[in-house]
């Protein structure tokens, strides 16, 4: 007999998942907050920012030698740093300066509020798939019938055991 | 030798095309004989395959400009070793090598199954070769790699042969280029053959212990290629693309993360299927899932429907993969819900707090992972089709998506092993946690007092001592087990307890490998970097370094032309290096490189990219980043390539157990035959 009530399994299933949701949530929450915090530089909005010269790489890794629209754009950003913009007005600056493919993630509005919430929404269908299965595993009867009878050799036995010790498992 | 090639693809298309019909009818009659014939042909289709190779091969090597290809991608004075990887430096050639590798594969797994699992190999050798000769088609037909060089006349066009060739892209003039493609085409190609014995095992019903215990094999190796092989990029990107970094979440990066975490996904469950019989139908999906994501990276890297700095470029081979690919999803997930009957799980979760329960959350936090990075690479072409925008979803996306996971699945990687299977008590979690929790909190407290202020940087560090002490405990305890029973000395009883049960103890080897690679990661919050315009004598000062520019200088090689800058470099007001970050111009290919200057150490990389000289003032263009713990990503990249291998050599016990299963067979068919 190896299973346990469904209330104590259910009660004991949304523990974990509490734990995990709390987890993510605190990790999400202190990602706002660092994200918050941020002071804007050249280098920091240059990885946020894609180069326009067709290299497909964010502007501070730009290979291509002497880019003039690299130097361009970091000029820009370095001019609205010096008015005192945040990082935020700097970005949506950028994007109606060059269009919206500058920006190396898209702003969570409209139509591209998707490329944000799916993953999440993708880690919650997850989970939920995950308490189906853990449900429909619990749900199944218990096999009530008794153990067979050990007709295992006892030189086996006493191998498995020795088995057992040495790899640690007793 | 255009005429050579081209005939052992035409060959070999045949060949494959008699397999596939010849497996599939072998196995519908249970006809030995004709089963024989299929895998007779798999032989053959890897002769031809790997005569065209070498025909190609040959007229790289030999300066065989009427080739167009070889014109394309090589030139005389290439190195010999560049010019062999060649081969896989275009299009054409590198789909014609990818072929090759599935015919090496094809053939190892008809050589080792000659005389096992007769009843699945008929669909194996069928469900390998339908994957042959869709790239043989597409080879020959779409992309061919023995075509002439032909130039347009006013009579049309004439074949011409070139003094010379192109030369092969400046930025694949690095030595882990010429092991990298290999690497991870060996991981993608050979996701064909776990994916092939499932479908034989669907087909057949023979949905016991047998498929799953083969399957889990042959996808650890193509999983630790893949694995090497996406290292070696990142070891490449660092070294030769001059940006201070390895990663850059690039589609075809992430196209190739995709199987690889899928088949982490699979190499976990696959455990609760052999321990508890159970996931069955999760097993096989991941599985499907694992090898169409292998073809979809391969799909994405070709067709040009993302922009990537690594995409071949733009062609016409998109829609074949798309429709190969749908034929993939249908004929196996088909073939999956018709056996659902045949794949119940034969027992019940028994607690939350379980090895199982372990596996499924690593499980459910994989595939989100996989699932969030497939929609984050694909969303700039579903914006294109639907809003008619362009987007770019870059770093800061994933950055913000994956770490959490990242974190998750590194807590889930320690704490996982010490649960125990069925259910585990609150005292076995205090005995097993407590020490782990200590010095992991102890280890943070140390960590923040030296001003680690960087969030993720620090639960990164923190929990990978609490990873390390969990696993490292693991091999501690087994170790004093012996020593008190066998009475054995430390170093004795650590290696017999390794090699009575490899697969266990490698995959803490693993486990030690990924605690690793997080480190180096968490190094990158900590990076610094400084540019500036020097000439001689020249000071530029980043952290407590100071590098002084002795001397620019320039030279001629016939590969290439370059600037040179000498620096010598002062720690702490000490000596320490001298560094020679180079400006490369490559002749044949009128390209520009850069030849990155990298000091490694434990603790930290000093890595100078000299990015030209400006044209105003000929001053040098000098940037250089102090880039910590880069060295531990390499070392955890060793590491779990070692962890792998020893989880792959059998033990003792199994090698036992494989005996007496291949002499059961032997007597079944005997049996059979009679």
């Amino acid at each position: 007999m190896t299973g346990v009530t469904g209330k104590t399994d259910c009660s004991k299933t949304t523990r974990g998942l509490a734990s995990a949701i709390l987890l993510s949530t605190l990790l999400g929450a202190s990602l706002a907050r660092g994200a918050e915090a941020r002071k804007p530089t050249v280098e920091s909005i240059g990885n946020e920012v894609q180069c326009t010269c067709g290299c497909v790489a964010p502007v501070n890794q730009c290979p291509m030698l002497n880019c003039s629209e690299k130097a361009e754009i970091r000029a820009f950003i370095s001019k609205e740093i010096s008015e005192g913009k945040e990082e935020k007005t700097i970005l949506q600056d950028l994007s109606l300066r060059y269009g919206l493919q500058v920006l190396s993630a898209p702003p969570a509005k409209g139509f591209n509020l998707a490329v944000w919430i799916l993953p999440g929404l993708g880690l919650l269908v997850g989970l939920s798939l995950v308490v189906v299965i853990v449900r429909r595993w619990n749900s199944k009867p218990a096999d009530e019938s008794p153990a067979p009878p050990a007709t295992y050799d006892p030189k086996v036995l006493a191998a498995m055991e020795e088995e057992m010790k040495s790899a640690g498992l007793h | 030798m255009n005429q050579v090639g081209s005939v052992g693809l035409i060959a070999a298309l045949a060949f494959a095309a008699y397999a596939l019909v010849a497996g599939a009818v072998g196995g519908y009659l249970r006809s030995p004989r004709i089963t024989r014939s299929a895998e007779r042909a798999a032989w053959g289709f890897f002769l031809m395959i790997t005569l065209a190779v070498a025909a190609l091969e040959y007229m790289i090597l030999t300066n065989d400009f009427h080739n167009a290809y070889v014109a394309e991608h090589s030139n005389r004075d290439l190195l010999t070793y560049y010019k062999v990887a060649a081969l896989w430096a275009g299009q054409e050639g590198s789909l014609l090598f990818w072929t090759w590798l599935l015919s090496i594969y094809s053939a190892l797994v008809v050589w080792q199954n000659r005389r096992k699992n007769r009843q699945l190999m008929p669909y194996v050798v069928s469900v390998l070769m339908g994957t042959g000769t869709f790239f043989s088609l597409l080879v020959f037909f779409v992309a061919n790699p023995f075509q002439e060089l032909a130039v347009a006349t006013s009579t049309g066009t004439q074949a011409f042969t070139a003094p010379d060739g192109n030369g092969l892209n400046p930025l694949l003039q690095y030595h882990s280029m010429v092991i990298h493609p290999p690497m991870l085409y060996l991981g993608y190609v050979g996701m064909v053959v776990p994916f092939a014995f499932a479908m034989a095992a669907l087909i057949t019903r023979q949905l016991g212990d047998n498929w799953i215990r083969i399957t889990r094999r042959w996808t650890m190796v193509p999983w630790m290629l893949l694995g090497t092989g996406i290292l070696l990029g990142g070891n490449w990107a660092y070294a030769v693309l001059g940006w201070g970094g390895y990663w850059g979440w690039d589609p075809v990066e992430n196209a190739s993360l995709l199987p690889w975490l899928a088949g982490t996904a699979f190499l976990h469950s696959v455990m609760i299927q052999e321990k508890r019989g159970m996931l069955k139908v999760w097993n096989v999906a991941l599985v499907i899932l694992t090898f169409f994501l292998s073809i979809f990276g391969t799909f994405l890297t070709r067709s040009g429907i993302v922009s990537s700095v690594h995409a071949f470029a733009q062609s016409n081979i998109g829609p074949f993969f798309a429709v190969f690919l749908a034929i993939i999803l249908f004929f196996s997930v088909t073939l999956l819900f018709l056996r659902l009957d045949h794949l119940k799980s034969e027992n019940k979760l028994d607690s939350m707090v379980s090895r199982e329960s372990g596996f499924l959350f690593n499980n459910w936090i994989l595939l989100a992972l996989v699932f969030a990075i497939f929609w984050g690479t694909l969303f700039p072409v579903i914006s294109k089709a639907i809003e008619n925008t362009t987007v770019t979803v870059g770093a800061p996306f994933f950055n913000k998506v994956a770490i959490p996971m990242g974190l998750l699945l590194l807590l889930l990687t320690g704490a996982g092993p010490l649960l125990a299977w069925r259910k585990t008590s609150f005292q076995s979690i205090r005995r097993n946690f407590t020490a782990p929790l200590i010095v992991a909190g102890a280890a943070g407290a140390v960590m923040f007092a030296e001003g680690v202020r960087n969030l993720y940087a620090w639960m990164t560090l923190f929990l990978s001592v609490f990873v390390a002490v969990c696993i490292l405990g693991e091999f501690w305890k087994g170790a004093h087990t012996r020593m008190r029973t066998a009475s054995e000395n430390f170093a004795v009883a650590l290696y017999n307890l390794t090699m009575r049960n490899t697969r266990r103890y490698g995959g803490y080897v693993v486990h030690i490998g990924i605690v690793l690679l997080f480190i180096g990661f968490a190094g990158q919050a900590f990076k610094a970097d400084t540019k500036g315009l020097m000439q001689e004598g020249d000071l530029l000062r980043i952290n407590n370094y100071e590098l002084r520019l002795s001397e620019l200088v320039s030279g001629d090689n016939p590969n290439y032309e370059y600037t040179r800058a000498i620096f010598s470099v002062t720690k702490n007001g000490e000596a320490f290096t001298s560094m020679h970050p180079e400006k490369r111009f490559y002749k044949a290919s009128q390209q520009p490189t850069s030849y990155v200057a990298i000091h490694p150490t434990l603790s930290e990389d000093l890595y100078v990219v000299l990015a030209g000289l400006d044209p105003g003032t000929n001053k040098a263009i000098v940037q250089v980043f102090v880039n910590p713990l880069v060295m531990w990503v390499w070392i955890g990249g060793v590491v779990t390539l070692l962890g792998t291998l020893l989880a792959l050599v059998p033990s003792r016990v199994e090698r036992e157990m494989a005996e007496m299963r291949l002499a059961q067979e032997m007597i079944v068919q005997a049996g059979d035959a009679f």
